[in-house]
């Protein structure tokens, strides 16, 4: 949903979130959203591995 | 990339916001019904139930899932923002391509309950694996259409190291 470009002269909106870490290097936000998905992704590979998964597919 | 004139962004963008809040839309309907599947005491609901999930599947949702990607593509490609140059536009592009993915291996159990209700009638014990992996993927997708939403929505700052070589490169041309 990438409704305006953030260049300066488009309609003001520079696309950047308040608050969201610094606008140098990776912002914190990004370090949490990689942390939960890597925790959700071995949760369900672990599921799965373990035979405990949601009953798998199609028999 | 050259980007698109105003007209045609505003069209590309409601193509964009309508296919992916439909896919929303649908896929909540498809955890509504494969949630009746799972828990109703009428074997007729049930039935029905994973009859309407294989059609909303097909017919609905991987429609609107490939043309949510490709217009998010054609969104990102099309304007200053990018495909790679903000971490949010990255990390929404992922989520949609991981999602389609597990849509379509998940097409296979839905034809197969849809079959399955076809031809037989459903006990309450039946199948419950695969029924109940149908609950929790269509929950899961929902989760992360709600995410990519979000991410669409708020915007949140943060320029990938790629971004922020284009933002030199072009500072520093002419």
């Amino acid at each position: 949903m990438a409704d305006s470009p953030p260049d300066p002269d488009s309609n003001g909106d520079t696309g950047a979130g308040s608050g969201s870490g610094p606008t140098n290097g990776t912002p914190r936000w990004v370090y949490a959203f990689g942390i939960i998905a890597l925790v959700l992704a071995l949760l369900f590979a672990a599921l799965h591995l373990t035979g405990h998964g949601l009953g798998g597919h199609t028999p | 990339m050259t980007t698109m004139t105003p007209p045609v962004r505003k069209f590309a963008l409601t193509a964009h916001v309508t296919s992916s809040v439909g896919w929303l839309g649908a896929v909540a309907a498809f955890l509504a019904l494969a949630v009746a599947g799972l828990t109703s005491q009428d074997p007729q609901v049930v039935r029905a139930a994973y009859l309407a999930m294989e059609l909303t599947a097909w017919f609905v949702i991987v429609p609107l899932s490939l043309a949510s990607l490709v217009t998010g593509l054609v969104q990102s490609l099309g304007t200053t923002w990018g495909l790679f140059r903000h971490y949010w536009v990255l990390i929404k592009l992922v989520m949609t391509i991981l999602a389609t993915l597990a849509l379509l291996v998940h097409m296979r159990p839905i034809s197969y309950m849809a079959l399955v209700a076809a031809t037989t009638t459903i006990a309450r014990a039946d199948h419950r694996g695969v029924r109940v992996q149908l609950v929790a993927t269509a929950g899961a997708a929902l989760l992360v259409l709600l995410v990519a939403t979000t991410l669409g929505v708020f915007k949140p700052r943060g320029i990938t190291p790629y971004g922020r070589r284009k933002q030199n490169d072009q500072r520093t041309s002419p």
